[in-house]
């Protein structure tokens, strides 16, 4: 009987594992896909391998490549060069006062009892659970209602309501787990309630905050539906300038853009999780 | 610093903490919800403006109720509600039945392989929406990955029709939102005590009957979590149907683009907008009032 069963439950196992491989597979497959296209010679159709290319890398960043100027699909570099900067703009700038609103935010709630907890602990979860197209419209409307002009600084605005919420998350988790020990002595040594957050919270507290900083910066970065509402006309991030080659049709240098932005989002997003989850 | 009586100098602190969060929010997230709700009780001007008096009429035309005009009675917009309700909820049991056997797999892995996987299936969580929509294009597309594979292999002389469809948009919803599902309910999994699992089993149950009345209610709560961190943004989503639905497979979140970007109809915009805030809302309040009265009741027997 004994035997039977562990027969059965290693079964099981070995079943979940196969399943779970495949899972893997799904997820990451999609992507491998772009990955191999995007140094796919072929131009007319991806699905069949030509020969191994870096022209469609070059041809992005406007260098010198072998092919027949015919096939040349990006009009301008210096337009998705300076979607690129705008977008590394608007995150760095997102990401820094979000940092620093959601850590304060973290700070009181974990650390103090008073009136009006609950509220803000309810108010820092809206931004995450609204829809990302409620909050676009209503932050549009508002804009264009107080006669905010559409650009780089209402997308900043606009990206801060909702990226607060996830360093508040990542540094609230942070605080939860640390021991107010070190706290308490700082201030029966007689430190001022700033001198213990500089000498003592704060550096505890430092891997949650640069974790939660990078992944606000990612997830700006990488935002397409609160932006494209709230962008206007002029200022062009580089989701909405991908967003606008794919409407026009799929390109081979569309995979090669898609690359450089997933590896680059993997790396920070990658070291964003390890700072996040480093034990004290 | 502990947790205490609020002093003077720690009312000061709290103040100082809380402000930027009161201003940012208050400021760029509650007034504009608000002129929203107000919006949506406008009359739409003729030239995609606004009429400044109160005016109803955006949710009765939700609903299909004519608004003179010569306009008649047409659920057209019932219609898109539906399609994006089924859509969300397929995602949901699609993404579910697709994440509950991985999270019993990553919950029973040790060491390092653990971690691995753990973070092999959160970091597709942060890419680019778009990015993972392409693939799927690459993929469905006529002249792509499956067509040509099949096309090759001899299986069929014509490219299948997959791209343009509710399949289509399902796929790239899951896609999008299989990781928002996963965490979750692994999260919960990993806390499962097994041991009530064990003794379900030396009891006599059958493995079915183990599952149903152990496993099943004891991972209920990581399953309700993650449908709903999943339902929310497939109802609101609207890039994916767009780029992998087209024209064909219309859901709130395009109807409410069009509002703001072609139609200029902001006030049915804004009523479309919070019907779906509505929705979410809802689903939000019952999840976390059961969660505390759950709670409540396991301090109690506790």
């Amino acid at each position: 009987m004994m035997a039977i069963r562990r027969t059965s439950r290693y079964g099981g196992m070995a079943a979940l594992t196969v399943y779970g491989l495949l899972f893997l597979v799904l997820l990451y497959g999609p992507l491998t896909l772009i990955l191999v296209y995007s140094f796919n010679a072929n131009a007319v159709n991806m699905a069949v391998w030509e020969g191994f290319t870096f022209d469609w890398y070059r041809q992005i960043f406007g260098l010198k490549t072998s092919l027949a100027s015919d096939t040349f699909y990006i009009e301008s570099t210096d337009e998705l060069l300076a979607a690129l900067w705008n977008s590394l703009r608007v995150a760095s700038g997102a990401s820094l006062v979000s940092t620093a609103v959601g850590t304060a935010t973290a700070l009181a709630l974990a650390r103090y009892r008073f009136l009006g907890r609950r509220f803000y602990q309810g108010l820092m979860i809206m931004p995450m659970i609204m829809p990302d197209i409620v909050l676009g419209i209503a932050l549009l409307i508002f804009f264009v209602g107080i006669g905010f002009k559409l650009g780089l600084l209402s997308i900043v605005v606009g990206h801060c309501t909702f990226l607060a919420s996830y360093v508040f998350i990542v540094v609230s988790a942070r605080l939860a787990g640390m021991d107010t020990t070190l706290e308490d002595a700082s201030a029966d040594l007689g430190a001022s309630p700033w001198i213990t957050f500089r000498r003592v919270t704060l550096p505890l507290i430092m891997p949650g905050v640069v974790g939660g900083f990078l992944l606000a910066f990612i997830i700006s970065l990488n935002d397409v539906v609160i932006t494209y509402f709230i962008a206007g006309v002029d200022a062009q991030t580089l989701p909405l300038f991908i967003l606008g080659m794919m409407r026009r049709g799929i390109k081979p240098e569309i995979n090669a853009l898609a690359v450089l932005l997933l590896a680059f989002t993997f790396v920070i997003a990658a070291v964003g999780l390890y700072l996040r989850g480093r034990k004290q | 610093m502990s947790a205490g009586v609020v002093g003077r100098g720690r009312r000061t602190a709290v103040i100082g903490l809380l402000a930027p969060v009161t201003v940012l929010l208050g400021i760029f997230f509650l007034i504009p919800l608000g002129i929203m709700l107000v919006y949506s009780f406008l009359e739409p001007g003729l030239y995609g403006g606004v009429v400044w008096s109160f005016f109803p009429w955006n949710y009765g035309r939700v609903i299909g109720w004519p608004i003179g005009g010569g306009e008649e009675f047409d659920p057209i917009y019932l219609t898109i509600f539906w399609r994006s309700l089924k859509l969300a909820l397929s995602t949901v049991v699609v993404s579910l039945v697709i994440c509950y056997p991985v999270a019993f797999w990553i919950a029973r892995l040790k060491g390092w392989r653990k971690n691995a996987v753990l973070f092999a299936a959160t970091l597709p969580f942060f890419s680019n929406v778009l990015v993972l929509i392409y693939a799927w294009l690459l993929i469905l597309r006529p002249t792509g990955f499956v067509n040509t594979l099949l096309v090759a292999a001899g299986l069929i002389d014509q490219p299948l029709n997959l791209i343009f469809s509710e399949f289509s948009v399902l796929v790239g919803l899951v896609f999008f939102l299989v990781p928002f599902m996963l965490l979750p309910i692994y999260a919960n999994v990993e806390r499962l005590d097994w041991a009530l699992v064990q003794a379900s089993a030396d009891l006599g149950a059958t493995p079915i009957q183990t599952f149903r009345r152990v496993i099943l209610p004891l991972t209920l709560p990581g399953i309700v979590g993650g449908s709903i961190i999943v339902f929310i943004p497939a109802l609101g989503n609207f890039v994916v149907a767009q780029l992998l639905g087209g024209a064909k497979v219309q859901m709130v979140g395009n109807l409410i683009e069009q509002q703001f970007l072609k139609a200029r109809n902001w006030p049915f915009g804004a009523t479309l907008a919070m019907l779906m805030m509505v929705v979410v809302l809802a689903l939000v309040l019952v999840y976390v009032t059961r969660t505390a009265e759950r709670n409540d009741a396991a301090k109690a027997v506790g």
